[in-house]
């Protein structure tokens, strides 16, 4: 594969990096999105519901094709198809990836939706100077100072005379900054959080682990069975008196057949 | 989320339901802090999923590739850590090479290369040879859509890793296909297993679409019920669950399985075969550290519980 | 102070300040709390753009030119239309145009579904059967000979294999609630069913109290060891 000539052959749907032809296709393409949406804010009521199900019922189609469509078996990059079943079965088993790739976008997207939504309504509570505000600037300071940071960080790496930062002795400011929000604050404080639940068991589990019905009791044996299984050396004296008792065993039935 | 004060309980089968929780709570600090200064090295019997873990990763031959999915964070340090290390080990004292990605969460990329660089760190140190990215691993990085990756995963392997870029040591970043990794790699069926470490569902949306690739698990102990019925049906080759997990993972590396030997570890459905550990290598991990610790804090939920159906149950005559 | 002992530092003080919750509600708890959130959410939105967009979006639409080694790419301009179809989700805060964000949100939820089909297959078949095991033996033999004989179902296997049979009836009859149970036989076997879930849970439930207990140990471990231990007083 020549590495430096263009991968992909050109058709319709692509253009060269940096050329006009691309640029004067991104900008239609993205009016007409524009449009599209547009188009859609205006759309009557009747027409909403049907949108929604179509564009639905289209992207789940997609998938059931794909797992009952006959697929090539053995396929090789050079074949082609010879009719238009075989054409449809190989567009359908090569336009899943993009198909995965698109979906990564668009998830992309709607996982901004949740830290917009935190920052609107914390931003709000800064403006309106809402009871505990200070909270919400802290909330909202370290979201910059992390952003600030850790792209800043991404960006020094991405240029080729920097790859002396994949050792930590080589750190500057920025490099340091992101990994102490990252790995010193912010992993941390993750466990810390995660570990605080154990409180609370052990808490509830005194509390309301009661054998108060037939469920309650086997729930309670039950657990406790697993809990000391859990337990390496009960486990091991437990298997070395099972042992002892099937050694006995086979002695006895040795004794008994001569 | 104020304590709550005990009632005024006058009986001794009243008072023992009611012990305030500040005393609750230290107590169960004591119990899982003292116990580590205190480092026991404790006898242990490996369970059947992790012997077949440790066997079908000692299976892959010497520089052989597999996937691996690390879906993990620090809030799951204390298990996922320690299970990330252990098969860290395995596979860079075997040379097998691995693409690295996460479905799971945005912080898991970032968190499987600091442990990988560590545990390649910990093995130059005694005298192995370092780890290097985009040569010995390819990091492809977080996906949002799981589904769809995984599908593509299966199907199109190649199409995955394409766009995204890794970064060689010496180097500016370069596109992961060009990684020795990926030389030869056609189909996932070309990887010798695709291993998972994860603490969320993950592990249902790898089961439902990985078809052409044997796989194991190892995930965190509130999983290991459901994953061990995947284990049972055959569907995984080995699963490594929880701290229990980890501990036998690394007595498994420390006397290998059927090696004769005062802690041999034996194995009926390996009967015949001598799997071997690294006797003398860095072994022990968290499991080692944490495991006694953990033996005084399921000793004293035990207690704590036994003590409240107690007073339950002489409260309960008392006012019969 | 050496960078390490200062970032492990920093580590503990927010440790304590969030397990200071579990004496009441305070303050400092809280404003640790905020310091969490707010890095997690702009971590969120590096990794959204480093991890997600930059490769998968950006450069498939622009393309790249030869460089460094890395081979040339063409630019791919429909995935432009992706803006304004993620943007769509955004519109979920407008109460007139609101409903455009059940778009992108019905393409998510498409795509997951029509995978439901064979993923349920893939997923659910290899469980039922392993579930279908013999319970009749074809030896005299009860207990499992050592090594066994291949395609011998001995005694104590079918015993093994009945039970398991009879707990996944039983659990599954327990499931039956779109009739009133009358018959005796159902509702003993909806009431086995229900104590062998029971069993399931505890299984559950000691296994997850294992897992919270590491987790506590784990940074116990971290600032007794790591930090006071080793960072602190040098000791190894």
């Amino acid at each position: 594969m020549n590495l430096l000539a263009q991968v992909d052959p050109k058709t319709f749907w692509n253009a060269p990096n940096s050329s006009a032809e691309l640029y004067v296709k991104l900008s239609l393409a993205l009016l007409f999105g524009i449009g599209l949406a547009i188009g859609l804010m205006f759309a009557p009521p009747q027409m909403r519901k049907m949108v929604i199900f179509t564009v639905t019922f289209v992207s789940g189609l997609f998938y059931v094709l794909f797992w009952l469509f006959p697929a090539p078996i053995n396929r090789q990059p050079s074949d082609a198809p010879r009719g238009p079943i075989e054409g449809l079965s190989f567009w359908i088993s090569d336009s899943q990836s993009v198909v995965a790739s698109l979906t990564n976008v668009i998830s992309g997207f709607l996982i901004g939706l949740g830290i917009y939504s935190l920052l609107r309504v914390h931003l709000g509570k800064i403006a309106k100077q809402q009871k505990d505000w200070f909270f919400s600037a802290v909330l909202v300071t370290c979201l910059c100072l992390m952003v600030f940071f850790g792209y800043a960080d991404w960006k020094q790496r991405l240029d080729p005379q920097n790859f002396i930062l994949a050792d930590p002795k080589n750190w500057g400011f920025i490099n340091y900054g992101r990994d102490l929000l990252f790995d010193g604050l912010l992993q941390n404080m993750d466990a810390g959080m995660f570990s605080i639940v154990a409180f609370y068991i052990m808490s509830a589990a005194y509390r309301a682990f009661r054998a108060r019905s037939v469920e309650a009791t086997i729930l309670l044996v039950t657990a406790l069975i697993v809990i000391l299984s859990l337990m390496g050396v009960v486990e091991l004296m437990w298997g070395g008196v099972m042992d002892g008792i099937s050694k006995e065993n086979d002695g006895l039935k040795a004794l008994a057949e001569s | 989320m104020a304590i709550n004060e005990p009632t005024n309980a006058t009986h001794w089968s009243e008072k023992l339901q009611s012990v305030p929780k500040p005393v609750i709570f230290g107590i169960l600090l004591l119990f899982s802090t003292v116990p580590l200064f205190f480092p026991v090295q404790l006898p242990n019997k490996p369970i059947d999923a992790s012997i077949d873990f440790y066997a079908q990763a000692m299976k892959i031959p010497d520089g052989g590739k597999i996937i691996l999915c690390s879906d993990w964070t620090n809030s799951t340090r204390g298990e996922s850590k320690g299970e990330m290390e252990a098969l860290l080990r395995i596979l860079m004292r075997k040379h097998i090479k691995f693409v690295l990605l996460s479905i799971g969460d945005v912080q898991a990329p970032q968190v499987a290369k600091d442990t990988i660089r560590e545990v390649s760190d910990e093995e130059v140190a005694k005298g192995g040879t370092a780890y290097k990215e985009f040569e010995d691993f390819v990091n492809l990085g977080y996906y949002a859509a799981a589904e769809g990756t995984i599908l593509a995963i299966n199907n199109k392997v190649l199409s995955v890793a394409q766009g995204k870029k890794d970064f060689p040591v010496g180097a500016g970043p370069k596109d992961a296909l060009l990684s020795p990794v990926f030389s030869g790699i056609k189909t996932v069926s070309d990887f010798n297993m695709f291993i998972l470490v994860t603490a969320s569902s993950t592990n249902r949306t790898i089961l439902e679409r990985i078809t052409n690739c044997p796989m194991m698990y190892m995930v965190t102990g509130v999983m290991v019920p459901e994953n061990t019925s995947y284990y049972a049906s055959g569907q995984l080759k080995g699963l490594c669950g929880g701290v229990k997990g980890v501990f036998d993972l690394e007595n498994l590396m420390e006397y290998g399985i059927n090696n004769p030997g005062p802690h041999e570890i034996e194995s009926e459905k390996y009967k015949g075969e001598s799997i071997p550990g690294w006797p003398g290598k860095t072994n022990t991990g968290k499991g080692t550290a944490y495991y006694f610790a953990l033996h005084f804090a399921l000793a004293l939920l035990v207690v704590a519980v036994a003590i409240g159906n107690l007073g339950m149950f002489v409260a309960k005559r008392r006012s019969k | 102070m050496d960078y390490n002992l200062l970032k492990q530092f920093v580590a503990v003080i927010a440790t304590v300040g969030l397990y200071s919750v579990l004496y009441k509600e305070n303050k400092f708890y809280r404003f640790w709390e905020h310091v969490f959130m707010g890095l997690a959410s702009g971590w969120g939105l590096v990794a959204l753009w480093t991890e997600v967009l930059k490769s998968g979006w950006w450069d498939k639409m622009f393309g790249a030119t030869a460089s460094d080694g890395n081979g040339a790419a063409m630019g791919y301009w429909m995935y432009i239309i992706l803006l304004p179809v993620g943007l769509m989700g955004y519109t979920v805060f407008s109460k007139k145009h609101n409903w455009m964000s059940r778009i992108p949100i019905g393409i998510i939820l498409g795509l997951y579904s029509g995978q439901q089909f064979s993923a349920w297959m893939t997923y659910y078949g290899p469980l039922f059967t392993a579930s279908m095991k013999p319970v009749l033996p074809n030896t005299s033999e009860f207990w499992k000979a050592n090594p066994p004989v291949t395609g011998t179902v001995y005694g104590s296997e079918a015993l093994t294999n009945l039970i398991s049979l009879l707990t996944v009836l039983t659990v599954l009859t327990y499931f039956l609630f779109s009739f009133d149970v009358k018959s005796k036989v159902l509702k003993a076997s909806s009431t086995t069913g229900r104590w062998l879930l029971m069993i399931g849970f505890g299984a559950i439930f000691g296994s997850t109290v294992m897992m919270r207990f590491t987790l506590l140990i784990d940074r116990m471990y971290f600032i007794w060891i790591e930090f006071v231990k080793q960072g602190l007083l040098h000791m190894k």
